[in-house]
């Protein structure tokens, strides 16, 4: 069966897409918006998604990887994002297995072996 | 041929982890083995250990929402208009704390990564002086071998199998913190600083709670530091007062199921020699902890353990019979079973293995706090240990019963918040012990374990100016002696 990617922009999309598959392993990235040229304004979120992507066959099969952009980086700073608010996420990039505590932030998202271990662990 | 690791910890608990986390930064080759074997009602947990997963950190938090129950009691007084009684969901508070002591688990996981210390989740045994067999719950086997070896394996709590459906029916502090649904009406048969803590948040949450016991409380938690003669009846008056029911000179029978699945419970009240029984919903053996010893194959490799306790015989350097093998926190013999004193242990022990450190771990003035109601903090010598050491003729014991300040408005009984401090006689009059009962007793004691540690005197504490209005403060003004026979209730400002 392998695994799938969604990408979504912002919180709303997040929240419906990922309770459109509730009972499947649900990995999330989240990563500053990107401009024209596809570059984040992110710089951390720039080094991490590569290492992210290399590491993305080890999630297990039925898995779904949502690639969510949060927002601009004014909208990210503002302490009551809903992202910040809801998901309790404390900065980008966060990589995280949803429903659970398992989550890995900022330069923890730039080791491989880290990134491996949140995708093959229970 | 060479031994694949510097270093290899057999449990990742308080201790273990310590240890190896500390090792590493040596630039050490170390592994963890780590293994949680299921209880008889099947709960198992993650990465951590008995703290993280089935003590101080569940057992805090849970004492945590009891008092705040008393709290939103106590808030009426103050002008807080909250509708009475107040209700508690057990499972929204479950979810929350088994939630954080995931997270726990993860973190230990994401430290060991990046600290490149191996991880095998699997359950180790001696096969050799350097090598250890790991088994993983499928059964696949791998060998590890190495230069040095830390046993940290900790303890269980143990069942008392001679008493019929003990084993069936019942469960333990193992089972009570990841039950997601309410335990009930709760019988905790024996006493030990577990089953009063657990007793009293059970409470204190709302639920109908009963302390079985035999003898004294609080036995074999400490024997040096905890007052087991006065503080100990003074913790479990308080619980009574507000609401545990205490079945005394009473040992279970048996325990049989009934068809509603509530537990019939059977005892013997040896005062009365009568037979009495009652149903509950929940049966939660508190009668101390057993080693995790006996599938380490010790005997194979020669590490000797003490007979009777089955606990691992240590030196000062935590040094087995064997050599390059050592032990440390709640299975070894003699030691204090604490979370803080296996992670200094393990970090020294690091260091001296691996650093060019010679300093051994001090387990002397080790303070130490029950999470009852009301809380017991302690640190030193209890009074009966002191007056054993030095003789009741060359101690001086201080006392006082206090009222906290927002016991006042709240209309809160203060019959039990008491606090003792017992000095030498003789010359500088050191410190040896400081007792305290009451609200945050930890974080009243913390500080003056320092003292204790730098040889506080007698003088030197009536120096020491008090903050105000505190219950701590007390401490800095004790000046009535048993000795004295004078009443040492305190009066106020």
């Amino acid at each position: 069966m392998g695994w799938e990617e969604k990408q979504v922009h912002g919180y709303s999309e997040f929240v419906r897409t990922a309770q459109s598959y509730h009972g499947r392993p649900i990995f999330a990235l989240f990563c500053g918006d990107k401009d024209a040229e596809g570059r984040s304004w992110c710089p951390d979120c720039v080094t991490a998604e590569p290492v992210v992507r290399k590491e993305l066959h080890n999630m297990p099969d039925g898995s779904v990887f949502i690639y969510c952009l949060v927002g601009d980086r004014a909208y990210w700073k503002d302490p009551n994002n809903e992202f910040r608010k809801n998901l309790k996420l404390t900065g980008v990039p966060t990589l995280l297995k949803y429903g659970t505590p398992q989550k890995l932030v900022e330069e923890e998202c730039f080791k491989a072996e880290l990134v491996r271990m949140l995708f093959t662990e229970d | 041929g060479k031994n694949e690791y510097d270093l290899l910890v057999i449990g990742g608990g308080s201790g273990g982890l310590a240890c190896a986390k500390e090792a590493a930064q040596f630039g050490r080759k170390v592994a963890v083995l780590d293994y949680v074997e299921p209880s008889p009602q099947g709960t198992k947990w993650g990465l951590g250990g008995t703290c993280v997963n089935v003590g101080c950190i569940p057992k805090k938090l849970m004492h945590q929402a009891a008092l705040l129950g008393s709290a939103l009691k106590d808030a009426q007084h103050y002008g807080w208009n909250i509708a009475q009684p107040v209700h508690h969901t057990w499972s929204v508070m479950a979810q929350a704390v088994q939630n954080y002591v995931k997270s726990l688990n993860w973190g230990h996981r994401v430290q060991l990564q990046d600290k490149k210390v191996k991880y095998f989740n699997m359950k180790g045994s001696f096969s050799g002086l350097h090598t250890v067999r790991g088994l993983t719950k499928a059964g696949k086997e791998t060998i590890v071998t190495a230069e040095n070896i830390v046993i940290a394996t900790g303890g269980r709590p143990k069942y008392p199998t001679h008493i019929a459906g003990a084993l069936e029916y019942g469960i333990t502090s193992d089972d009570l913190f990841w039950l997601k649904e309410s335990p009930g009406k709760t019988l905790t048969p024996f006493v030990f600083n577990v089953s009063l803590e657990c007793a009293g948040f059970l409470t204190g949450i709302g639920l109908d709670t009963t302390v079985m016991m035999r003898s004294i409380p609080l036995r074999g938690f400490d024997q040096v530091s905890v007052d087991y003669q006065q503080m100990a009846s003074l913790v479990t008056e308080h619980m009574e007062s507000y609401g545990t029911k205490f079945l005394k000179g009473c040992s279970p029978t048996k325990v049989e199921k009934l068809e509603s699945n509530r537990l019939q419970v059977t005892w013997k009240n040896t005062d009365l020699g009568t037979e009495e029984t009652d149903s509950f919903d929940t049966v939660m053996w508190a009668v101390g902890r057993t080693p995790d010893s006996k599938t380490l194959n010790l005997d194979a490799v020669g590490v000797k353990t003490n007979s009777e306790t089955g606990k691992i015989i240590v030196d000062a350097s935590e040094a087995t019979s064997v050599p390059h093998i050592y032990a440390i926190g709640d299975i070894t013999e003699g030691r204090p079973e604490l979370t803080p004193t296996a992670i200094a242990a393990g970090k020294l022990l690091a260091q001296r293995l691996f650093g060019k450190s010679s300093e051994l771990m001090d387990y002397d003035n080790v303070p130490t706090t029950v999470f009852t109601p009301l809380e017991y903090g302690c640190v030193g010598l209890s009074e009966e240990a002191a007056a054993q050491l030095y003789g009741s003729d060359n101690i001086e014991v201080y006392h006082a019963y206090y009222k906290p300040l927002e016991f006042t408005v709240a209309e809160r009984d203060a019959t039990q918040c008491y606090m003792k401090m017992v000095c030498l006689r003789e010359r500088e009059q050191r410190i040896l012990g400081l007792h305290f009962i009451g609200p945050n007793a930890g974080e009243v004691i913390q500080g003056f374990a320092l003292g204790i540690k730098c040889g506080a005197t007698y003088p030197q504490l009536m120096k020491t100016v008090g903050i105000h209005p505190t219950c701590a403060e007390e401490i800095t003004k004790l000046h009535i002696t048993k000795r004295s026979g004078l009443d040492a209730t305190v009066t106020g400002c």
